[in-house]
């Protein structure tokens, strides 16, 4: 499908054209992200319930979480979600090397994120801010705060999942826009990956208010 | 290469746009942190949801082109959100109001049904203004205020605000006896006057002759008639109010759990489902019918014990073999440590709790064990 020459692809044999192609591709993209949406959803959904049922006890147990850490969080996935923009408008408009550098960015971006969460994770593992039965920590009192952690990880967690793909299909389309095969013509895998990986930035605008914040 | 690849959907954000979204999301990700120390009370939530729905709309809108690209992607995207509300709204919805499910029926001995005890109630008496008084401490001062003026602590979040029982104007149902009896039985709809019907009836006769007594004008008279309208009969000495009173059922369950724990760990009478009857004791047989249907599959025919039972759940699969049914064991020692074992099961072990069973079944059931003597 696709030739060592820059950017040039031809489009599958059951679409009229490559634009055909490129607008179906996105709108598959966009359909796939509303499943992310509903699966995330059922987690935001637990949260608004328990947060209802147990205010006090989210308001206590949100206070263990380090703010500042989730703040760092949010500025390093804000930053990456720009180059990652910017990877894109440079793939467009044919400028290979940005391309490159702004994709290396976004990955090294990415590894930042989880770097902070590994220290924020050991951080709680340590301090026995864990879910359900494995909970042991002595400071926070409330029997239920157990239940802040689950929401806690499993919210976080399945987001830093989402972050380890992403990274996954930022590195894939990396590669082969070093072998040259994106141009102005064609960046569909560019384009999709990027609504990936803005989605999961989108994911994080909620989850870092939510969790760090307002708790 | 293709003739018709640069078309008007191919839009590129231009560099400074995207410099220009991420210092403002970067931007608003300060404000929201900053505003979060201010403790503004409920409103810290929805200026961070506020600020959060900005920053998700900018990436959406510009970061993932939705504002350049073909509207149907929009509204696929946006249509989600639009799930995810709904599903977020009328979950809670359910969870949030389920007290307004309300049981009819005398739950105990002292339900508010039972009806008043006191001679011709709807008539003020000193005993009944004081004790009202008393009352109206317990219940109505954190909106009414202590001295019935409307300006409890909690009034100033109320809209519209507790009533002033000093002014004489303006009582959504009129001053009238019946008509205050009326407001605490049912409330006020529309406003944050609940309704009062979890208070014993002659409570409730109690607070209404204080309510009234705060007033320097006089209370307008009833007639029979009016009373009749709110329930109360008055050519019966007690007013004939044996209405069957609704309260909400998580009153109800919080009653059950914190005013009577025997309720849960002894059979009592009353604890049945409404038209249930009990099977009469001594049953030729019954507490070897109940022990075959309910017991036998995990502690044997005989109470012997040493069947396997499959554990599920926790970690690992996991099997168990019953312990025989001994006198020694503690749930064994006595009809009361028996019932309790039975009714609430033993929590961390398989054994399952069994409130069904009626005290004359329990006694019924440990007879039929104990005679099977087990060593």
């Amino acid at each position: 499908m696709s030739n060592l020459e820059t950017g040039v692809h031809h489009h599958a044999h059951h679409f009229a054209s490559a634009d055909d192609e490129f607008e179906a591709s996105k709108q598959g993209m966009w359909i796939f992200l509303v499943t992310e949406v509903l699966m995330f959803g059922g987690l935001f959904v637990a949260y608004g319930i328990f947060r209802g049922l147990y205010p006090e006890m989210f308001h206590a147990a949100h206070k263990f979480l380090a703010v500042k850490m989730g703040a760092l969080n949010t500025v390093v996935l804000i930053s990456s979600s720009l180059t990652m923009a910017l990877a894109v408008s440079s793939t467009q408009k044919g400028d290979r090397k940005k391309a490159v550098l702004f994709l290396i960015t976004t990955f090294v971006l990415a590894c930042c994120f989880l770097v902070v969460k590994y220290f924020e994770y050991s951080h709680k593992f340590h301090d026995g801010l864990l879910p359900g039965q494995f909970f042991h920590n002595e400071e926070l009192k409330d029997p239920k705060a157990p239940l802040f952690f689950s929401l806690y990880f499993m919210m976080t967690g399945l987001h830093g999942v989402h972050v380890l793909i992403g990274m996954g299909v930022i590195a894939w389309v990396l590669r082969r826009t070093v072998k040259g095969e994106f141009g102005p013509q064609f960046y569909t895998p560019v384009e999709l990956v990027g609504f990936y990986w803005h989605f999961v930035d989108l994911v994080w605008i909620y989850l870092f208010p939510l969790l760090y914040l307002v708790g | 290469m293709e003739p018709h690849t640069e078309k008007h959907h191919h839009h590129i954000l231009p560099t400074k746009v995207a410099l220009g979204i991420g210092g403002t999301l970067l931007f608003l990700t300060f404000v929201t942190v900053w505003i979060a120390g201010f403790d503004l009370g409920p409103l810290n939530f929805t200026v961070a949801m506020i600020v959060a729905t900005i920053k998700a709309l900018l990436v959406a809108l510009f970061f993932m082109n939705l504002y350049y690209d073909r509207k149907e992607n929009a509204v696929i995207f946006a249509a989600s959100f639009l799930f995810l509300i709904i599903f977020i709204v009328l979950t809670a919805t359910d969870l949030f109001f389920r007290g307004d499910v309300y049981v009819k029926g005398p739950l105990m001995a002292a339900a508010p049904s039972s009806g008043s005890k006191l001679k011709k109630p709807w008539i003020a008496t000193p005993e009944l203004v004081a004790k009202g008084k008393q009352l109206f401490q317990q219940q109505c001062v954190s909106c009414h205020g202590v001295e019935g003026k409307g300006d409890g602590p909690a009034a100033s979040a109320l809209n519209p605000r507790p009533r002033n029982f000093h002014v004489s104007e303006g009582w959504k149902n009129g001053r009238k006896v019946s008509m205050i009896f009326k407001t605490l039985k049912e409330g006020i709809p529309g406003s944050s006057m609940a309704s009062y019907a979890t208070l014993h009836i002659d409570d409730r006769w109690a607070l209404v002759h204080y309510v009234g007594s705060l007033n320097s004008d006089s209370v307008p008279v009833d007639s029979a008639d009016d009373f009749k309208k709110v329930g109360v009969d008055i050519t019966q000495e007690s007013g004939g109010a044996t209405e069957v009173a609704t309260i909400p059922l998580d009153f109800a369950m919080e009653r059950v759990a914190v005013e009577e724990p025997k309720v849960i760990t002894q059979a009592h009478e009353y604890t049945f489902a409404e038209g249930y009857v009990p099977r009469p004791e001594g049953t030729a047989g019954m507490g070897s019918q109940i022990y075959q249907v309910s017991c036998a599959q995990c502690h044997g025919d005989k109470a012997q014990g040493g069947v396997k039972v499959k554990k599920l759940g926790g970690f690992t699969h996991a099997y168990v073999t019953t312990l025989p049914l001994s006198s020694e064991r503690e749930g064994m020692k006595s009809q009361d440590a028996f019932n309790q074992v039975v009714i609430q099961g033993l929590p961390g072990h398989l054994m399952p709790g069994n409130g069904q069973l009626s005290s004359a079944e329990l006694r019924e059931l440990y007879q039929f064990i104990r005679s099977v003597n087990v060593k």
